[in-house]
């Protein structure tokens, strides 16, 4: 909550409490916005249950859908070929 | 780049159970394959499976079309592949359990009304 000062009429100044911008979760790859991640504060993100706060999936809130598929894929093949 | 032919042994490289090993039971259209874990070995239920969230391992093992999944994990134990993957084999218990489960029964197509009945509803919710 960020506090600023704000001049009212009765030459008097005033606090104003001003609420934090919520962050737009990116993917840790390829930098493009996460689906399934609710933009809220961090007070309303603690109300949530786990799986309202990311997908349930590996790696789910931190990658993409897209960049999780190429990694389990390539780690399939380097694995077993 | 090995086919979905049935008993290929594929990983789920999408949705919830990502990174887990599945078996081929049954191609249902091109699209899509009946897949199975089965679900006390490796999690992945027997479920219909898009292919392209699906990565075919090079192995295969030997089951009939829509086996049961005893006998896809008797096949899996046969080829050697449960240790190889390093899975934690299910207990005797649980298989037990696993098979007493009715199956369940297939998908009933959605009888007509069910479409008037939304309709009333939506008119109730719009008189009050």
């Amino acid at each position: 909550m960020r506090k600023m000062k704000r001049r009212v009429p009765g030459s008097r100044t005033k606090l104003v409490y001003k609420r934090e911008k919520t962050g737009i979760h990116r993917c840790a790859n390829c930098g493009r916005e996460l689906h399934g991640m609710k933009k809220l504060t961090a007070s309303q993100i603690r109300k949530l249950s786990k799986s309202e706060r990311r997908p349930t999936r590996p790696y789910g809130g931190y990658l993409c859908g897209e960049c999780t598929r190429e990694l389990f894929k390539d780690r399939a093949r380097k694995q077993f070929s | 780049m090995a086919s979905f032919e049935i008993g290929r042994v594929c990983m789920k490289i999408a949705g919830r159970e990502t990174g887990k090993y599945c078996v081929v039971l049954k191609k249902v259209n091109d699209a899509f394959v009946e897949v199975t874990g089965p679900r006390m070995l490796t999690g992945v239920k027997r479920r219909r499976a898009n292919v392209d969230h699906l990565e075919p391992l090079p192995f295969t093992v030997e089951i009939k079309e829509g086996s049961q999944d005893d006998e896809v994990l008797q096949a899996l134990e046969k080829a050697g592949l449960i240790t190889k993957f390093g899975l934690k084999r299910p207990s005797a218990a649980q298989v037990k359990t696993e098979k007493a489960k009715p199956p369940k029964e297939a998908k009933v197509e959605k009888p007509k009304e069910k479409k008037e009945e939304k309709e009333t509803k939506d008119k109730k919710a719009k008189k009050k």
